[in-house]
């Protein structure tokens, strides 16, 4: 039996499953049948065998170079090296929707098992969407739509190789399953959410047994757009990491929205407001996912990632307009016992939050207009548009600058609202370290307003944080008399949520500063040298050293030996371009020397093709780059420690025990 | 049979509140119309730029001939019909159109109608080799540093643009050209005056 | 230091940096080149600008842009010369004043729109003045330090 008979085999015996799985937690929901549930539970347990089964088969097809089957021809070659065999798996349409439904299939695993122990008829209702979910995407893998088993009747001796773009970097292995676990995982609270409209619930169970899913999956949708990139960054030779790219721009609007959602549950749970909005919230992250996907996949928009074309298109589009008009048409209906009031003091925590999910919404719907205003006017006049990082950049740095602030004034205000002795005793630091940065970037030679202006807002920032950060400290040696450093690792022990999101915040203050920064101080220049040559770029010196070719069975490449000479010595920098054989043009390898203060981007532009004489090099000098990666890590842990369960049941249940005001002043 | 526990909360239904049916309204009308663009983006090829020099008059060139020695200057071709062809050895698709072009160039050579070849980013060496080796014996330029390109344009080669006697840019073809595309396209240029 | 006084001091210091990085500076002839070539679109590239892309037409075209400024052509101008090879396609953002320029202008209104439906909702909590004993006091204390360790 073939790699090729297992995985077909697996997933047409999926397919009936899942549908079984929507009957199955459906009568268990509707007649709250305990039999019903265990059949669901086990369905879902099955459905995930069947796929892993088919992801690994088709893993196993692409090590072993099985060119019977059509994804492998077309994705893999015999030089191709196993690992980026291995993560062919998501190379091509077909694949990247077997891993999605893969991953979806562990989603509904965890709802049936764990979710229902929880909420019983709530997440079982879950349990029918998701498997409802479940079913087309394995529809969409059992029909030709996006087969991944469809075989050649005439096998070829070898096949055209992945994509060079995607077998020129270890990232590759990272970053596409990272988002797909993000897209997928915002599932779980959609679902939820749904089922909570379904069921006419009025409150916010459905929130709060979901937070933990929501913040891994903007986590991990998080660190996958920031390894995105670095892989930009390393592969596409042009010295940025995001050029708004319409996927690009898919993958943070999801992003954008769950960010705005994350922080408005705080609200919903604090002041019992809001219901409609997140709902609202979580509805556009979701649909914003399956629109991610379909932009991605679809081919409507001209893309560095839309590397497919197929009949997929109009079934996503399908499929988001099933679940926009379904979920919408929920949320309409029930909104009545949805609805909300109370006052919001003016300046009180809540308030940020509400100012800070207009301006996370607004970024949202700019980038989605943005991403689709070319498609818009084409349909409608014809004329083709363009609209990239001009647009953006100018509509989006002054809405982050104001999330920036936002960002240091939240944490600072209590709920219901505060007194002026307060605002100046909690703002007196952050204000003071901000106007000290601002003046440290003019005297390190930033002259951009907005770069000057991010220094100041980071620093604030992080000056909230750390006096957040002493606060608890001082809080927790009062209350359980513990040391400083006790109280440290408590405070993130025990209000992990809380302390977590700090460390968030940190991050992507960093993050700002490296954005601001390579941005607007990068310096380039450009020269063409013959061997011995040498170029001057900001203080250092570069010497060509000369060309060679490297040949190797999957590609071949002409290498640079170039030298950079600074203050600090002498190293080796090696600049490249790739040639695939199933590539029209060269693919560029950068040189990149890292450091924590900037980082040197060696490319090789253009060289003498017949007696290698003379090379075209150019260098930019990129500051504080590297700090874009560690915000992206910092970020990645904050959300770690925030999304741990934390100790703190018990801990109340141990301070109820002290006398009453023991630990008062 | 076993039941499940209820864990069904009790909800208090407020009186739904003015003004929600224009929100409904505008939230189903922007959605719809969202979902309208991605329909009509099936009809969009990404590939097909349509908009560019055509209907203009043709930006005039002045380039060193390849071929043979001289200069190749649109203006000396005036009130003919004239095939401009971007290319490159180092282009895939190039290589595809080149029978097709050779074709059409047998068929129209002794009439009013000139083709020309513009070498894009390529050495002089390399496109004079490949402009033998394709059989092509229509004059070409080099364009250096790729300025006429430029002027004309040009997305990505091969590029195939078509200059009518009043010396104004009829038309143009992205991508590798097939025999008949070049004929109706001469042919109805032949018959404008 | 009063609080009062430190805030003071830290927004005159950011006001005063915010004020230099706005003072007008001789934007050196490279600078331009790069600020044009930003708004241009790579026609060889899927989506990167004239400015980003490593690919050889993208140099001509720099190239291009910077025999303009050194012709001492304005922006404008050397914009409409691209404009008219490659037609409003070449633009990576559409001009503010054009019939098309109205993609500017919904950001700003989303932003305000959303603002005033919040400021709307905003107003003071109800508060009424209460008298506190000593016991109360400290219980009030306690939860306030609860509070600064809750979610």
């Amino acid at each position: 039996m073939s790699w090729g008979d297992v995985g077909a085999g697996a997933l047409r015996a999926a397919f009936p499953l899942a549908l079984w799985g929507v009957v199955a937690a459906t009568q268990a929901a509707w007649r709250r049948d305990g039999r019903f549930l265990a059949s669901a539970r086990m369905t879902a347990i099955a459905t995930l065998a069947l796929v892993t089964v088919a992801s690994l088969a088709m893993v196993g097809a692409l090590v072993s170079h099985d060119f019977s089957l059509h994804y492998v021809a077309e994705n893999n070659a015999r030089e191709t090296p196993t690992y980026f065999s291995a993560i062919s798996l998501w190379a091509a349409l077909e694949g990247s929707i077997l891993l999605w439904t893969t991953i979806l299939a562990g989603a509904v695993v965890y709802v049936a098992w764990r979710g229902t122990r929880e909420l019983p008829r709530l997440a079982t209702t879950a349990l029918a969407l998701l498997f409802a979910m479940l079913s087309f995407f394995l529809l969409l893998v059992v029909t030709p739509a996006a087969d991944p088993f469809v075989r050649l009747d005439a096998v070829p001796l070898n096949g055209r190789g992945p994509n060079p773009l995607l077998q020129d970097h270890w990232l590759m292995g990272l970053h596409p399953p990272l988002l797909y676990l993000g897209y997928v995982l915002f599932s779980i609270p959609f679902a939820y959410a749904m089922a909570s409209l379904i069921l006419g619930e009025g409150g916010d169970r459905w929130m709060v047994a979901t937070r933990r899913s929501a913040l891994v999956a903007w986590a991990l949708l998080g660190i996958g757009i920031v390894a995105g990139g670095w892989w930009s960054y390393n592969v596409l030779g042009w010295g940025g990491y995001w050029a708004w790219d319409p996927v690009e721009n898919a993958a943070i609007m999801p992003w954008l929205a769950a960010t705005a959602y994350l922080h408005s549950v705080m609200v919903e749970e604090k002041r019992r407001m809001l219901r409609t909005w997140n709902l609202a919230l979580v509805i556009g992250t979701f649909a914003l996912t399956i629109l991610g996907t379909f932009l991605t996949r679809s081919g409507v928009v001209n893309s560095v990632h839309s590397f497919s074309q197929s009949a997929i298109g109009p079934l996503l589009l399908g499929y988001l307009a099933a679940v926009l008009a379904l979920s919408v048409g929920l949320l309409l209906w029930r909104s009545a016992r949805l609805a909300d009031s109370g006052p919001v003091a003016p300046i009180s925590r809540e308030a940020v939050f509400l100012f800070q999910n207009v301006l996370f919404v607004a970024v949202t719907l700019t980038v989605l207009l943005g991403t689709l205003y070319p498609l818009a006017v084409e349909a409608l006049s014809g004329d083709q548009v363009s609209i990239g990082s001009p647009y953006f950049d100018r509509v989006a740095v002054p809405l982050g600058l104001a999330l920036l602030f936002l960002m240091g004034v939240g944490p600072q205000l209590p709920w219901h609202g505060a007194s002026r002795a307060t605002l100046e005793r909690q703002f007196a630091a952050p204000v003071v370290t901000s106007g000290a940065l601002a003046l440290v970037a003019l005297v390190v030679g930033v002259r951009g307003t907005a770069a000057v202006l991010a220094f100041a807002l980071a620093g604030f920032v992080c000056a909230t944080v750390a006096q957040e950060l002493a606060r608890g400290i001082r809080a927790r040696g009062t209350l359980h008399g513990e040391s400083a450093t006790t109280a440290f690792a408590n405070l993130f022990k025990r209000s992990g949520r809380r302390y977590g999101g700090y460390v968030v915040h940190v991050g992507v203050a960093v993050i700002a500063l490296a954005i601001a920064m390579s941005q607007a101080q990068a310096v380039q220049a450009e020269a063409t040298l013959g061997p011995g040559g040498t170029m001057e770029v900001a203080g250092r010196t570069v010497v060509f050293e000369g060309l060679r070719d490297v040949v190797e069975p999957r590609r071949t490449q002409v290498v640079a030996d170039l030298r950079v000479i600074d203050g600090g010595g002498s190293a080796p920098l090696v600049a490249a371009l790739s040639y695939y054989p199933n590539a029209t043009g060269a693919i560029g390898s950068p040189g990149i020397r890292s450091s924590a203060t900037e980082d040197v981007y060696a490319i090789l532009a253009a060289y003498d093709g017949r007696s290698r004489a003379w090379a075209t090099i150019q260098i930019r000098i990129i500051p504080l780059v590297s700090w874009l990666w560690i915000g992206g890590a910092i970020v990645g842990i904050g959300a770690l420690i925030a999304a741990l369960p934390a100790a703190r049941a018990r801990e109340r249940l141990v301070a109820a025990t002290v006398p009453a005001g023991a630990g008062a002043e | 049979m076993a039941l499940l526990p209820s864990d069904e909360v009790v909800t208090v239904v407020p009186a739904p509140s003015r003004g929600a049916q224009l929100v409904r309204l505008a939230v189903i009308v922007t959605l719809t119309g969202l979902v309208a663009v991605l329909a009509l983006g099936f009809r969009r090829d990404p590939q097909d730029i349509r908009t560019g020099t055509v209907g203009q008059a043709a930006p005039a060139f002045d380039l060193e001939r390849l071929d043979q020695p001289g200069r190749l200057r649109l203006a000396d071709m005036a009130g003919k019909v004239v095939v401009v062809n971007f290319f490159a050895s180092w282009c895939i698709p190039c290589k595809q159109e080149a029978p097709a072009l050779v074709r059409a160039w047998e068929r129209y050579r002794n009439s009013d109608v000139i083709f020309v070849g513009i070498v894009y980013q390529d050495s002089p060496d390399a496109a004079i080799a490949f402009h033998e080796r394709m059989g092509q014996t229509w004059p070409i330029g080099f364009d250096d540093p790729g300025r006429t390109a430029l002027r004309f344009g040009v997305f990505g080669i091969p590029e195939t643009y078509f200059i009518g006697k009043n010396g104004v840019i009829e038309g143009r073809h992205i991508g590798a050209i097939d025999e008949a595309t070049l004929i109706r396209a001469i042919d109805t240029l032949r018959d404008k005056q | 230091m009063r609080p009062r006084v430190a805030i003071a001091l830290g927004t005159a210091a950011l006001a005063v940096s915010i004020a230099v990085t706005a003072l007008p500076r001789a934007e050196p002839q490279e600078d331009r080149v790069e600020r044009i070539s930003t708004e241009l679109r790579c026609p060889v590239c899927q989506g990167l600008s004239v400015a980003d892309s490593p690919s050889d037409m993208a140099r001509e075209m720099r190239g291009l842009v910077r025999q303009r400024v050194a012709e001492g052509r304005t922006d404008d101008e050397i914009r409409a010369e691209f404009r008219q090879a490659y037609g409003d396609w070449i633009l990576l953002s559409p001009p503010l004043l054009d019939a098309r320029g109205a993609v500017w202008a919904i950001p700003p209104l989303a932003v305000i729109a959303g603002g005033v439906l919040v400021a709307r909702r905003l107003r003071r909590e109800a508060a009424a003045p209460v008298m506190v004993t000593p016991a109360q006091h400290a219980a009030i204390e306690r939860r306030v330090l609860e509070e600064a360790l809750a979610e």
